[in-house]
């Protein structure tokens, strides 16, 4: 498989006593979905914050495609990466959803009799293009978000990031952008997600996850793997997924589940057969 | 939401008013402004022609479905301003045609200081409700296309006006979330105890601190996000960037500028007859004498 991104011997740290991120590497590869998770003061948000150049690493390198991430190749860069933030509010530029949609392609310059397709297009992909027209005050945060990832998706971008997208929203919009996710990862297996969560659910479901622990690297594996000891996530602050609880729980008494169900809809099917 | 907004908030209905050109609705608004502002005369002929005006006014106001509610409570904000003008207006001067009465050291009050509160009154209330037609029936984001466009001149000497309009619509379009987080956080702060309602001046404002430096602190971090949010979507002020919406100027345009000048520039006639030609300096007379000839 292609290596999209690259961290090599990461380090990052605001004062030089505490180390946030300490030496850190892993590569992600093109088309992966991979959740990095950890709770808070892990070093995951600066991870985010260093991924997206907002902030500069003290030591080691970060490759995307084979170039370096530094201030000459940032604006190349830009436009293979896209970051959904955090609040819904600071990332809403435009004053109605499809001003805020085009904004990304007015900024690359798409001639106008181009733009209105793809705005609508991408509106549609979201489920957003009965609110074209609205503005930011009149939608939900989750709508807000997904406004946000359509303007991403439009840019037609390799690299999409999460960081920290769901944090905000309330469990209905977890859930939206939970699904979005996965559904525009079907439609394009070739886009490659980071998203930087502290939601265990979104992570049990993509297809690998990376766990920070105290600035370094825990654990790095597919999800099953990761979640299987649950003392262990408990001992670095985290929890583990409803359904691998479930069936914890159910093996205790002799149950034994298929490994592969991912989510509560095809638990209950299991259960219910 | 609790939020009003004292210049008047965009109203998302579809009406002729909302359809037309927003850089023809920006010029009939400072066109109109204007117009209000000239001298027509006698208070006669202000009252005349300011009613006409007004009657103009309430018209677009009903066919464009402007709220009078928003209307009123932006006017109301303004009433201690009226008091004032009608104290000193009324009291102050010591001349004038009408004379109610003179009081036994002198001095006299005239009907003229009334009048002339009234009718400033009333020019105030038309600028009002001038604005509040242009907000609530155009988004943000068209006035500062419009703004743009009517920059675009000043480009010529280097003037950066796709920033400025940016910058102009990223404000606006900030107004009401920032309206919003004040809202939520004298909520806060009440609930721990202050008082924004009561108490003389220097603790009123002791208060008001409490309010406006948590604003203000939310305010840089929400412009940081924003920054880095553009920024990471590929903006860069000094590239050229293309437009989603280009503003279309359409046959309503032309009849709606054609009656805009029609009402402004026969105002404009009897402000200009009324301050050269004597005879003129009032209109009911005026027109009286036109019959009877």
């Amino acid at each position: 498989m292609e290596k999209i991104i690259e961290v090599k011997n990461l380090s990052f740290s605001y004062e030089k006593e505490k180390k946030i991120l300490n030496n850190v590497s892993f590569s992600i590869y093109k088309g992966e979905y991979v959740t990095l998770i950890g709770h808070n003061g892990s070093g995951k948000s600066t991870l985010a914050k260093l991924l997206s150049y907002i902030l500069e690493p003290n030591k080691g390198n970060i490759y995307i495609e084979n170039e370096e991430l530094n201030e000459k190749s940032i604006k190349n860069i830009r436009n293979k990466i896209g970051i959904v933030f955090q609040n819904p509010d600071n990332q809403f530029i435009g004053s109605t959803v499809e001003d805020d949609i085009a904004f990304g392609l007015e900024n690359r310059n798409i001639k106008q009799n181009k733009m209105k397709d793809i705005v609508d297009e991408y509106a549609k992909k979201v489920g957003m293009d009965k609110y074209l027209t609205k503005t930011p005050e009149e939608l939900s945060g989750g709508q807000k978000q997904r406004v946000a990832i359509a303007g991403i998706l439009a840019l037609n971008l390799k690299i999409m990031i999460f960081d920290e997208s769901t944090s905000m929203l309330d469990p209905e919009g977890v859930e939206e952008i939970r699904n979005l996710i996965l559904r525009m990862k079907k439609e394009n297996p070739d886009l490659t997600v980071i998203s930087i969560t502290h939601d265990i659910e979104e992570a049990y479901l993509s297809d690998r996850v990376i766990i920070l622990n105290e600035g370094k690297i825990y654990k790095n594996d597919i999800p099953y793997k990761v979640f299987s000891n649950e003392e262990e996530m408990k001992n670095i602050g985290l929890d583990i997924p409803f359904v691998l609880k479930i069936k914890n729980k159910l093996k205790e008494k002799g149950i034994i589940l298929d490994e592969n169900i991912k989510n509560i809809e095809e638990l209950a099917k299991e259960l219910c057969h | 939401m609790a939020a009003t907004n004292v210049l008047g908030k965009y109203s998302p209905y579809n009406t002729v008013i909302h359809k037309l050109d927003s850089r023809f609705k920006l010029f009939a608004l400072i066109l109109l402004m204007v117009v209000a502002f000239l001298p027509y005369g006698n208070y006669t002929n202000r009252f005349i022609v300011l009613g006409f005006l007004t009657l103009i006014i309430a018209i677009i106001m009903i066919v464009g479905r402007v709220s009078f509610s928003s209307f009123f409570k932006s006017l109301s904000s303004m009433w201690i301003m009226f008091i004032f003008l009608l104290i000193f207006m009324f009291f102050l001067p010591n001349e004038g045609e009408y004379l109610i009465h003179t009081f036994k050291n002198g001095y006299s009050l005239y009907w003229d200081g009334l009048l002339n509160v009234g009718h400033i009154i009333l020019r105030l209330v038309l600028m009002v409700a001038l604005t509040i037609i242009l907000t609530s029936t155009t988004l943000p984001m068209d006035i500062t296309y419009a703004l743009e466009w009517y920059l675009t001149p000043l480009r010529l000497l280097k003037f950066p006006t796709q920033i400025v309009s940016l910058t102009i619509s990223l404000a606006l379009r900030f107004i009401p979330t920032l309206l919003n987080e004040s809202n939520r956080i004298m909520n806060a702060q009440k609930s721990r105890g202050v008082d924004y309602n009561r108490g003389f001046l220097m603790s009123k404002i002791r208060s008001i601190t409490t309010l406006i430096i948590p604003l203000l602190v939310s305010c840089f971090s929400r412009s940081d996000e924003l920054a880095i949010a553009m920024e990471a979507r590929g903006y860069d002020p000094y590239k050229k960037r293309t437009h989603y919406k280009t503003l279309k100027f359409s046959y309503r345009d032309l009849i709606a500028i054609l009656f805009i000048l029609i009402i402004a520039g026969l105002m404009i006639t009897v402000s200009v007859l009324a301050s050269y030609y004597p005879g003129f300096d009032d209109l009911i007379n005026y027109l009286w004498n036109i019959k009877t000839i």
